[in-house]
């Protein structure tokens, strides 16, 4: 304390309290200010995790809309030619139900959309995330962002860096159209994807999960809800996100998006600008002040 | 060198001395010739509102470019040190040197550089404060684009995703810090209407010897004489 009794705050305290502060507001409440919010009537998916039976009908109907060409083995991971994955987790839920479909979760304030420089991914007006792979120019920043790493890269080159982005598009193309939904939700035989607007879907999968508490299913959750802003591909989880693979909370990657692009970038454009205006009047004012010949 | 002035008889005597080597001054100007392509490149990757339209293949190339021009970029520096890595340090020492006459040269510089009031301009030496200036956030900068452009380049996929994001974050920073300075040095070593010879000396090597007493008094005269005079110059109500 002070003389006066006014708490003194040296110069270390002064910088770390600012650092903390900045960092908070830059990394956190902001960020969340700064998000976006999904809409009930945006379209979405539904996963079930207690109704998949591991059948990979969803993976060749994936692959049979978007051309991508089939393999004899099961995949084990996503890649450029496979953009929706069943996978066997082991741990989950006793090793009872362990499949997973993973594709693109469709975040409503997605980091990839954030990190993408040539606009070749989008958010959709009905909610999901678009892709154009015409417009990627492969600099993999998506795949750097996405806390799913869900975007999969090309055949790396050295020098120009990475081939174009790939990932599950919802099919855009037939929901623009209006002529049908993701491929994947079309095909699955159980139930276990299901497509719809977002709202009812969500009621839906609270509803099941009551339903599977209730059955002794105790670990059940919602997951997608909230993540992330609220995901457009939510998924009814009988452990926890982690032992799927999924992150518990991916807020960190988005919080650095938001800081790339909804802070760094304008606040990058305001200081060339208050440099370029400076440099103008500057040289409006020594135009006008500075005679070379007195100089001279 | 003797100019005659047109119509009359008077001569105007203009001695020239040496300011830059060849080396310094090539060096100076791959450095430009790199920055600049590698500033326009990545202000298109930096920027929203430079989003290609349908095709792309333009940005594409670009981002080869900014690979191929960041190579020149960070040799450089390597090359110079290499070749002449005493005066690349005795270089580093000159920028890193500040006294308190930096301070009032940096007060001073507002009225020299807006309205062309040179009386108040302390001596310098053979770099100016704010050249120095200049020189440290390139420095700083061109170190801090190595690591995070390399990190980024080699580190896709092999480093945390969340390392490479700091490292982007990173590199924009640099940009913004760096790009933002060099519009002021381009502002002033090839706007600027008094300062031409500073382009030119950066052209050929050579400044006047009127331009020298004036601007880089520490250098012409030496410190001390420079700081003497200086003070004389303030003891008589120089402004």
């Amino acid at each position: 304390m002070s003389e006066t009794g006014a708490p003194r705050v040296n110069r270390r305290d002064f910088l770390r309290l600012s650092g903390a502060g900045l960092s908070g507001l830059l990394l956190h409440p902001a960020g969340q200010a700064l998000a976006a919010t999904p809409d009930d009537n945006d379209l979405a998916i539904l996963y079930d995790a207690s109704k998949c039976i591991g059948c990979r009908a969803c993976e060749r109907a994936c692959k049979a809309y978007n051309g991508l060409p089939e393999v004899e083995e099961p995949n084990t991971a996503l890649s450029p030619t496979s953009w929706n994955l069943i996978a066997a987790r082991e741990g989950v839920y006793h090793g009872q139900q362990p499949y997973f479909n993973y594709q693109c979760m469709h975040c409503t304030d997605a980091a990839c959309v954030m990190g993408c420089p040539s606009g070749a991914l989008a958010v959709n007006e009905k909610g999901f995330v678009s892709f154009d792979q015409n417009k990627c120019i492969g600099c993999g920043y998506c795949s750097q962002f996405c806390p799913f790493g869900i975007p999969q890269m090309g055949e790396a080159n050295l020098l120009t860096g990475e081939a174009r982005a790939t990932k599950c598009t919802f099919c855009q193309d037939k929901v623009e159209a209006g002529t049908g939904g993701p491929s994947c939700a079309e095909a699955c035989p159980t139930g276990a994807l299901v497509w719809g607007q977002r709202g009812t879907l969500l009621a839906q999968a609270k509803s099941r999960v009551s339903e599977l508490k209730n059955a002794g299913h105790s670990g059940a959750l919602l997951y997608g809800e909230y993540e992330a802003g609220g995901l457009h591909r939510m998924s009814i989880l009988l452990d926890q996100p982690s032992a799927y693979g999924l992150p518990d909370d991916p807020g960190g990657q988005y919080s650095l998006a938001r800081l790339y692009r909804k802070i760094l970038q304008p606040a990058g454009f305001a200081i060339f600008g208050v440099a370029l205006a400076g440099v103008v009047t500057a040289y409006g004012l020594a135009r006008r002040n500075i005679h070379m010949e007195e100089v001279e | 060198m003797s100019v005659r002035l047109k119509d009359t008889d008077s001569v105007i005597h203009i001695r020239w001395i040496p300011r830059y080597t060849g080396l310094e001054r090539f060096m100076h100007w791959v450095h430009t010739a790199s920055f600049i392509p590698l500033a326009l490149t990545g202000l298109i990757l930096f920027s929203p509102l430079l989003q290609c339209g349908a095709g792309c293949v333009a940005m594409r190339n670009l981002r080869i470019l900014h690979r191929i021009a960041a190579l020149f970029f960070g040799a450089t520096p390597i090359v110079y040190a290499l070749v002449q890595p005493r005066r690349m340090l005795m270089h580093v020492r000159e920028f890193f040197s500040f006294c308190r006459y930096d301070i009032d040269w940096l007060k001073a510089a507002v009225p020299y550089y807006l309205l062309g009031r040179h009386g108040a301009m302390p001596p310098q030496p053979r770099f100016n404060t704010g050249e120095r200036l200049n020189a440290i956030v390139m420095i700083v900068g061109a170190a801090v684009f190595g690591i995070s452009g390399l990190g980024m380049w080699f580190g896709k996929g092999v480093i945390p995703a969340n390392l490479y994001l700091a490292l982007l974050v990173i590199h924009d920073l640099a940009f913004i810090v760096t790009f933002a300075m060099f519009m002021v040095h381009f502002y002033l070593a090839v706007i600027h209407p008094m300062m031409w010879q500073s382009l030119v000396s950066m052209r050929f090597g050579y400044v006047s010897e009127s331009y020298a007493r004036e601007h880089h008094a520490r250098w012409y005269y030496g410190r001390e004489q420079a700081i003497r005079m200086w003070e004389q110059h303030k003891a008589e109500g120089g402004d």
